[in-house]
């Protein structure tokens, strides 16, 4: 009996049939209509936004994108992204610099180094970062991680590397870009080491012994079989990290100082898209300080989807050159 | 299989027994809801919210009344009672025109005073040190930034500063505080005012930004050499050391209830749109120990609405009765010419 044959005996009788098929119409309305609420929230999300944006985007044009000012002042208002846009740029990928590597550590030292007895303890510890609330780590950023960066970190980088523009003049408040870089590589990085440790536990073990079988080191066999065998996955998984600091809002406008205004020093002050929006959105008391900041969110909107789409480019590309190994983003 | 279908059917048994208890609940919510049938919401002004905390259980126990207040800030207040979501909103800055326009039919009443203070974290330096209008101001614009400069020296003989770099601390949020301190600032310094201008939020010459006044105290506590801005009751509740204010009678001045008096007998008379600036006042015998950073607060509500009558209890009740919860969290009652005023607009509510 072919399993086509079984369904449909199955399908034929009498009670049980009617039961099923009433299962899947009901399964068939629930799922279908939930992808359909989530396409039209995307939709109405995506309407709402540009229709909000359309006050200040008529008024500025397309120069808002390229203008450094934010003054909410009456009668003298003005408005631009330029500087939102740098801050979120620098936060993002700086905070993507340092969480990368770290990320990469911790997952190798709990898949392929670590004695067994504490891969499960470090394992849970490593999630448990990512389950305390952004706005925690931005009070803690303030009163505990801020004053620490000011007092030693950061005038310790700018008298060794103070060559470098990045590392400046210390800031006197700990509220600086560089504060906000550390505030987010510590909320990305559970997200990047966790899935990184599920990729290198997906390298088939054949591959691992035979590369150990033919006389490599351990780091050989890291570098030349669990690395790039899960290489696309890793790109993917360092875009979702990407995207997580690109959207936080709270913490970073708890540590980040503020300030319009674009330059090279990490231990000054600015802003994010993000942060700006969430610092200013309660209290914007003009409708063209309330366009603007939807048309912070609307270049957000963009920027996260221009970030998303290369994350899903990059991984098919490297998703084509390698087997598996691969998550979507 | 049928382990499956146990489990959903145990999951189905829980939600259903959820939803029965939601709706029991519910019920029981809207019954004592009923029983008590008024209920007013408001939501805006952070500043003025300690005060209204205060009011909640004693207009519960005077009318039976269920006050519900949300202290989003004043932008937020604004924009709520624009929208008619709540029954009031609250705002230490008064209404622009635009606003008023906005708002269609609303009315703006004083119903709280009090002041801004302005605080510092020096080590090993008296609270009280004197400051005054123009220096401040400059400091706030990025011209002073030691704390040993000589302006600052002046103010205070005999007091050794440090060679310690300012670090301004301002809002990164809208807030009626921070129209109270930039309407100071434009009063007192011309270049503040052609540079910057007053606001709930402006563009910031210099400094850091923290979020809320707990965000503005965070960083002046951690940052030595920090000059920020709050209510009084937010600097003295978290033992911040705070200016005494130079007025323009040469006193220098703390913002105590009495100072904040002095400095309310300016303008007892609003303008035409209920709005009553105090800052700076003038060189004067009354206004000799006036704090020169005062401001009132308001209650914004639609000159029509449904629950005028409630609306026109309360509200009356907030400007008499309700000021005498004022004085411990420093704000000063209002003054006799300002309730009288007030009672003649509440007068004009209407359903």
């Amino acid at each position: 009996m072919s399993s086509a044959d079984l369904t449909t005996d199955v399908a034929r009788r009498p009670f049980t049939g009617r039961r099923a098929r009433l299962g899947d119409l009901v399964l068939e309305g629930v799922a279908g209509a939930a992808a359909l609420a989530a396409c039209a929230l995307v939709g109405l999300i995506a309407w709402k936004i540009v229709d909000g944006a359309r006050l200040s985007l008529s008024t500025f044009g397309p120069g808002f994108v390229t203008r450094i000012a934010w003054n909410p002042v009456a009668g003298r208002e003005v408005y631009g992204a330029a500087s939102f846009l740098f801050g979120t740029a620098i936060t993002s990928l700086a905070a993507l610099l340092l969480a990368a590597p770290l990320a990469m550590g911790i997952a190798l030292f709990l898949t392929e180094l670590a004695p067994r007895a504490i891969r499960g303890p470090v394992t849970a510890l490593v999630e448990t970062l990512a389950a305390i609330p952004s706005v925690v780590i931005g009070l803690w950023g303030i009163l505990v991680l801020g004053p620490q960066l000011r007092l030693h970190i950061e005038p310790w980088l700018h008298s060794t590397l103070g060559f470098i523009p990045l590392f400046g003049t210390p800031s006197p408040a700990g509220a600086s870009i560089f504060t906000a870089v550390v505030v987010l590589t510590i909320m990305i990085l559970p997200i990047v080491a966790s899935i990184s440790r599920e990729l290198f536990l997906g390298v088939p073990q054949e591959l691992k012994e035979g590369a150990l079988a033919l006389g490599t080191t351990r780091w050989e066999m890291v570098r030349g079989v669990v690395l790039p065998y899960a290489r696309g996955g890793i790109a993917a998984a360092l875009i979702l990290g990407l995207g997580r600091a690109i959207g936080e809002a709270i913490a970073v406008t708890q540590v980040i100082g503020g300030g319009v205004f674009i330059h090279w020093n990490l231990f000054d002050g600015g802003d994010t898209l993000a942060s700006k929006i969430a610092a200013e959105y309660q209290g914007a008391t003009s409708k063209l300080q309330i366009s603007s900041l939807i048309s912070l969110a609307l270049i957000l909107l963009v920027f996260s989807l221009v970030v998303n789409l290369l994350a899903q480019w990059i991984v098919r590309r490297a998703a084509r050159s390698h087997g598996g190994g691969t998550v979507r983003p | 299989m049928p382990k499956s279908g146990t489990f959903i059917r145990s999951l189905a048994a829980v939600a259903l027994v959820a939803v029965v208890a939601a709706a029991v609940v519910g019920a029981a919510g809207a019954s004592t809801a009923k029983r008590n049938s008024v209920t007013i919401t408001g939501a805006g002004s952070t500043f003025v919210a300690p005060l209204i905390a205060q009011w909640v259980p004693a207009l519960a126990k005077a009318y039976g009344y269920e006050l519900h207040y949300s202290p989003i800030g004043s932008g937020g207040g604004i924009a709520s009672i624009t929208a008619r979501t709540v029954d009031f909103g609250a705002s230490d800055a008064p209404l622009s025109p635009d606003q008023f326009a906005a708002c269609k039919g609303c009315i703006q009443i004083p119903w709280a005073l009090s002041a801004t203070s302005v605080f510092y974290n020096l080590d090993g330096v008296k609270n009280l040190l004197h400051m005054d209008g123009p220096t401040l101001a400059k400091i706030f614009l990025g011209q002073i930034t030691s704390w040993n400069d000589p302006a600052i020296a002046k103010l205070n003989p005999g007091v050794s500063l440090p060679n310690l770099r300012i670090t301004v601390v301002h809002r990164s949020d809208g807030s009626g505080t921070t129209y109270n301190f930039t309407d100071y600032l434009s009063s007192v310094s011309p270049a503040w005012k052609k540079r910057v201008g007053v606001g709930t939020s402006v563009n910031w010459p210099v400094g850091s930004a923290g979020r809320g006044s707990s965000g503005v105290a965070a960083l002046v506590s951690e940052t030595p050499g920090a000059i920020g801005y709050a209510d009084v009751a937010y600097a003295l509740q978290n033992h911040l050391k705070y200016f005494a204010i130079k007025n323009r009678s040469g006193k220098f001045t703390v913002p105590a209830l009495r100072n904040i008096l002095a400095a309310a007998t300016l303008d007892t008379k609003p303008a035409a749109d209920g709005s009553l600036s105090i800052v700076n006042p003038p060189k004067a015998k009354k206004y000799a120990q006036a704090y020169p950073i005062s401001t009132y607060t308001y209650v914004i509500v639609p000159l029509q609405t449904p629950k005028a009558r409630e609306l026109k209890i309360f509200i009356s009740w907030a400007v008499t009765h309700g000021q005498s919860y004022g004085p411990k969290l420093i704000f000063q009652p209002l003054p006799l010419a300002v309730v009288r005023y007030d009672e003649k607009a509440i007068a004009k509510i209407h359903s």
